[in-house]
């Protein structure tokens, strides 16, 4: 009981949070919207606590800590713009992804200015809105994991190399980008679709961009099994494809 | 042709007829009158001739009356003329022609025997009354129908100066620039009223406009919601770890259909945000530095097509415009000599002051040139793009002032822009 008593002050301070869940507040309106986010960041581990407008994303954003704030501009009863500079004003630390119907680009800009790390137009994919929560939380150094792992996979986002069981892995700048967004989206399905724009962006419209994902898919897979262990991307039926340790 | 120069013309035909009409019927009358005059004459030397040889019993001397000559021959009792008007020409040896003369042919008796009577009058006085009538007639009617038609085209230019100057407002106007047509006021009740129609036609135009396109922004908007909330639902859905195979295929469908939905919507709200001049130029844009950057990007794309790019020239251009635009008119010309291309083909880049070319080998063109900048149209090989990538190209290019041109030549597609207009 004495020994309890004398815990050292900054003891919480130091306490190890890497298997604390992450806090990820979802400000969206959109009920139905809304729900997805919050399920599919969930099942990837973090705290997702949501706000549905303007007034009770305040109250939460002043109540507590958040690691990230995925926040949409258009609320009822505020801009969203509001809660990212009080966000940015009093918890600089967080990291803060806008997500817009609007497609303005003095949105995007005004919202880059104000602080946020990133903005995505709907509609987007959950896995890359995963993708980019997690690349935030990395660059926000939020104990966001600095490396990433799935089994012998390991990616050095810093250093962008990526290595299998210790070896390194020589990719190409998509295949690199490919394997950390598999990485990112690990045990997940990830369709075609969803890989191609987030490897090409814009440019996924006029190109046949699915046989290329085919191809990149190909030669990772290709690369990672010439080191010497199992097949880590898995074909899902028509749907896509799964990242996991075999 | 020009209503001045029609109605002008339309002057000139009716002065014309009148003025015939009017000459002939002149002419007409006024040789009616010398004839009726020149027989009352001849009838009235008639009576004095007869009375004087009643008197006399001899001939009068010609030079008593207005005849110029009586010719007296003894007459043919089976054949009495009486009395006998008619025109006729006699040689005159002074003059070297034919005079034509009114005559008067009567029969007389003296000492019981008929004499026949032939009195001439000349006709020449008559004959020079109406040249002078037509030459008189055709000046009045030159000097007429100069001042007419310049009566005519001087009022004419003032009155319809009004129409002239709606018409020019009306050629400037632009739909989408929101601008009311500001029409000059007319004391011409026709073209007031003109006015009054096109300034409430163009309003009421302008506003199904502006109801059109809100509602087109409106509607691409409020899509982004529900297309993301389908869009994450599926999503999710695929997740599920107890999927089967048919099942799986039925999302993947699903969600390549939601994703073609989004990109279309993406594409029509920048058209629209294109129209709508949402973009500012900010200022000279390098373009050669974008088309570098935009080849870089798809040189992936462009070997993996085993395509062949070849740089004809590349200058430093800069253009005046939102380098958002420029980089998405470079993708889009890039990608459709991408997509347009065959394996193994080439793409041709060049890029001056002048003009940007994009030349890629491929299959002919099916459509008219013209229609190929319009948007949802699509040539024949291109599975599954949208055919907006021209239009967006070519509002671009409207915005700016630059000319798009398409050409085909040997095997060979080129788009051109052209920077000067």
């Amino acid at each position: 009981m004495c020994l309890l008593l004398r815990i050292p002050s900054d003891f919480f301070r130091n306490l190890p949070f890497q298997n604390e869940p992450m806090k990820v507040l979802v400000v969206e309106d959109e009920e139905a919207l809304k729900e997805s986010i919050v399920a599919y960041l969930r099942q990837e581990g973090y705290a997702c606590e949501a706000a549905i407008d303007y007034r009770s994303a305040m109250l939460k954003t002043a109540s507590y800590t958040y690691a990230c704030l995925v926040v949409d501009l258009t609320l009822p009863g505020g801009n969203g713009l509001d809660i990212v500079r009080s966000v940015k004003e009093n918890q600089p630390d967080t990291g803060i992804i806008i997500i817009s119907a609007k497609n303005a680009l003095d949105d995007k800009i005004m919202g880059l200015e104000v602080g946020a790390d990133d903005y995505m137009t709907k509609p987007f994919h959950l896995s890359e809105l995963n993708a980019r929560l997690k690349s935030v939380l990395r660059r926000r150094n939020f104990n966001g994991q600095k490396v990433l792992r799935v089994g012998e996979v390991e990616v050095h986002p810093e250093a962008a190399e990526a290595s299998v069981a210790g070896k390194k892995l020589a990719l190409t700048r998509k295949e690199y980008e490919l394997l950390l967004y598999f990485a990112s989206n690990r045990n997940r399905v990830l369709t075609k679709e969803s890989i191609a724009e987030h490897l090409w962006g814009d440019h996924i419209e006029m190109l046949d961009s699915l046989d290329f994902v085919y191809t990149h898919i190909k030669n990772l897979r290709r690369k990672i099994m010439e080191t010497g262990v199992e097949d880590y991307i898995q074909t899902v039926y028509g749907l896509g494809y799964k990242f996991m340790s075999p | 042709m020009r209503v001045l120069t029609k109605t002008s013309l339309y002057y000139l035909l009716v002065s014309l007829v009148v003025f015939a009409v009017g000459g002939t019927v002149f002419y007409l009358s006024l040789r009616e009158e010398i004839y009726d005059e020149v027989d009352d004459q001849l009838f009235t030397d008639k009576e004095n001739i007869i009375a004087y040889i009643q008197q006399h019993d001899r001939l009068p001397n010609v030079t008593s009356g207005i005849s110029e000559a009586i010719l007296v021959r003894d007459a043919d009792p089976a054949d009495l003329v009486m009395e006998h008007l008619k025109d006729t020409l006699i040689y005159s040896n002074y003059d070297e022609e034919y005079i034509p003369f009114r005559q008067l042919t009567f029969t007389a008796y003296r000492q019981g025997k008929p004499y026949e009577y032939t009195i001439l009058k000349s006709l020449m006085d008559f004959d020079d009354l109406t040249e002078s009538t037509v030459l008189a007639m055709v000046w009045i009617f030159m000097l007429l129908l100069v001042g007419l038609v310049f009566v005519n085209y001087y009022t004419n230019k003032y009155t319809w100066r009004h129409f002239y100057d709606t018409l020019s407002r009306l050629k400037r106007y632009r739909l989408s620039q929101h601008q009311p047509l500001a029409l000059k006021p007319s004391s011409t009740t026709e073209f007031e009223e003109l006015n009054q129609v096109l300034q409430s036609m163009t309003e009421k135009i302008h506003g199904d406009f502006l109801n059109l396109k809100e509602f087109t922004e409106n509607v691409s908007h409020e899509i982004q919601t529900p297309l993301a909330i389908v869009s994450s639902k599926v999503e999710l859905f695929m997740q599920s770890e107890n999927l089967n195979e048919e099942q799986a295929l039925l999302l993947s469908d699903m969600y390549g259909a939601l994703n073609r939905l989004a990109r279309l919507n993406k594409s029509l709200i920048l058209l629209t945000r294109i129209e709508n001049r949402e973009f500012a130029a900010e200022g000279q844009v390098p373009l050669h530095q974008l088309l570098q950057e935009q080849l870089a990007h798809l040189q992936e794309v462009i070997s993996m097509r085993s395509l062949n790019v070849q740089t004809v020239e590349m200058q430093e251009v800069y253009v005046q415009m939102n380098s958002g635009l420029a980089d998405v008119l470079l993708q889009n010309l890039l990608s459709n000599a991408i997509k347009h291309n065959h394996p193994g083909g080439s793409i041709k880049v060049l890029l001056s002051p002048q003009k940007l070319c994009i030349s890629n080998t491929g299959a002919a063109p099916q459509d008219q040139p013209e229609l190929l900048f319009s948007r949802f149209r699509t040539g024949h090989e291109s599975v599954g793009s949208l055919g907006i990538g021209l239009a967006l190209v070519k509002k671009i290019c409207n915005l700016y002032g630059l000319l798009p041109k398409y050409n085909y030549n040997n095997g060979e597609h080129s788009l051109c822009i052209y920077f000067t207009g």
